[in-house]
């Protein structure tokens, strides 16, 4: 039989935290030295989370999309924050990038989600925006992050190849054509590995998730589905919006590498 | 009569000084990060010109070698290029001004496709024909060599006359040399030079050529530039220039200029 809630009370959460002792038990032994990092990991993922938890509710209460904005806007803000304080390099105008990235692939996305895919009445329900949103800014901040450091590292690993190209005749983004796809390519393989696996080796989180709370699994799928293109599209368009500011970054207007700028180390 | 036919000589000859004048530098001051890499730069170089440009390792040389394809531009002072300022159109300048690096990049693919490779953005290149091609290695002593051959596999001197090859597939007018040959053995440094020289009589090119390599240079170049803590401390033919003190002054040793002489 199917049961249709699985309700997860503070008591059980509690019981949970026998897998972090456990965790615990084994970095002791093994003396990895990490008790002090996890026990303060554990400890924000509790006190974060349950505060998001309160926040959402309130969100969730007030049904008015300038709410929903604000808050989609403050989300964005802070994974391109985050963003910019993953960078290896200091990238000259990185954070504007991401915002800019990270703002133009999650109106579009979602809002073609909202209102053509899933139909949500109102379209600024936050029970759909939030939670598609934040899977949308999530994923375009973890790969834009990654992409913006191999693509700093490539252009360091071809700097003699971009100035032969230059001095060819070739302008700056023809330039650096072999880096971005080279970048891009490294940043949206994993995506396309995952469509590849799904379903056979791993069962995604949100499907999971859906079906501990009852979904149907045939529908749980549907929705598992439109996310995994939901994600490659994010992913795919969030890094040519950041790369393509990103890029010019990296030459003068008189189209010279700013070869100051490969030299360089965030401090 | 005489004087206006002598007035009328002098009027085609400045218009011919001028019209032969391919670069002028005016007081170029180049600083990096705060120190002064090159100063007080004034002169200019003449079409069909050979120049060697000679110095220390440290004097600035591939600095000011880069200036000429707007690769790097001055902190102050002005360049021009055929009258105009050198970066009014830099993709143009740089079709006319070919460099060849020290160490030569070679990409990713076969021959054809890496002399090919500015046919990504110029459709005359990308319509080059095999037997353009073919002329092409020719010129640069690159025969019986496979289009398709991979390029990397190439040993270093053929890469180098790769690199030439591609160069002059842009048809340019100015060919800068970056130390090209220092990392080949005399030999084959001497067999590339030849081709270099060959070149510019046959394509009327104007060759500017960096290096610490003096002996090397005195076979080909006419004029000599010497750079010493980035300022020029002479300029002129080598036999002019090995009466003064500028090769000592410059750190190469005096020894070598009077085994060479």
């Amino acid at each position: 039989m199917r049961p249709d809630f699985y309700v997860l009370s503070w008591n059980d959460l509690l019981v949970s935290l026998l897998f972090i002792a456990f965790s615990l038990f084994l970095i002791k032994k093994w003396k990895l030295g990490l008790e002090n990092t996890l026990l303060v990991g554990t400890l924000r993922t509790f006190v974060q989370l349950t505060l998001m938890g309160y926040v959402l509710t309130w969100f969730f209460d007030q049904q008015h999309w300038a709410f929903m904005l604000m808050l989609l806007f403050l989300m964005i803000l802070i994974a391109s924050y985050e963003g910019t304080r993953r960078q290896k390099n200091a990238i000259p105008h990185f954070f504007p990038a991401m915002l800019v990235a990270l703002l133009g692939s999650a109106l579009l996305i979602l809002g073609t989600i909202l209102l053509f895919i899933l139909d949500v009445e109102p379209w600024f329900s936050p029970y759909a925006a939030i939670p598609i949103g934040g899977m949308i800014i999530g994923n375009g901040l973890n790969s834009t992050a990654l992409t913006a450091n191999r693509f700093v590292g490539e252009l360091k690993h071809r700097e003699k190849e971009i100035e032969t190209l230059l001095a060819l005749g070739a302008t700056p983004k023809l330039a650096v054509y072999d880096a971005m796809k080279a970048s891009i390519h490294a940043a949206l393989i994993p995506n396309i590995n995952a469509m590849m696996t799904v379903g056979l080796v791993q069962l995604p989180g949100v499907m999971t998730g859906q079906i501990l709370a009852g979904i149907d699994p045939i529908i749980a799928v549907r929705y598992q589905i439109m996310i995994m293109y939901m994600w490659f599209t994010t992913a795919t368009l969030a890094n040519m919006i950041m790369l393509a500011i990103v890029y010019r970054q990296y030459f003068t207007s008189r189209l010279q590498l700013r070869l100051e700028l490969l030299r360089e180390n965030k401090g | 009569m005489s004087y206006i036919i002598s007035f009328c000589d002098c009027v085609i000859y400045t218009w011919s000084m001028e019209n032969s004048t391919l670069f002028q530098f005016e007081d170029v001051q180049l600083d990096v990060e705060g120190k002064h890499i090159l100063q007080g730069l004034d002169f200019s170089i003449n079409k069909g010109e050979f120049v060697a440009v000679i110095g220390a390792s440290g004097a600035g040389k591939s600095s000011l070698l880069r200036m000429f394809n707007a690769l790097a531009s001055p902190s102050s002072g002005r360049i021009t290029f055929r009258g105009n300022d050198i970066d009014s159109d830099v993709q143009s300048l740089r079709r006319n001004v070919g460099i060849l690096f020290q160490n030569p990049v070679v990409f990713e693919g076969t021959v054809r496709e890496n002399l090919l490779i500015a046919g990504r953005w110029d459709q005359t290149i990308s319509q080059t024909l095999d037997h353009e091609i073919l002329a092409a290695l020719d010129q640069v002593g690159l025969i019986n060599i496979e289009l398709t051959h991979h390029a990397r596999d190439l040993s270093g001197g053929e890469q180098q006359r790769l690199a030439l090859a591609r160069t002059l597939l842009n048809h340019p007018q100015v060919l800068l040399l970056d130390e090209p040959t220092s990392s080949l053995d005399p030999k084959l440094a001497r067999e590339i030079m030849d081709q270099v020289e060959e070149l510019r009589e046959a394509l009327n090119l104007t060759v500017i050529a960096v290096s610490h390599d003096h002996l090397l240079m005195r076979r080909y170049a006419k004029r000599v530039i010497i750079l010493s803590e980035g300022k020029i401390i002479g300029d002129g033919d080598f036999h002019t220039l090995d009466k003064s003190h500028a090769f000592e002054d410059a750190g190469l040793l005096k020894n070598e200029v009077n085994n060479a002489t």
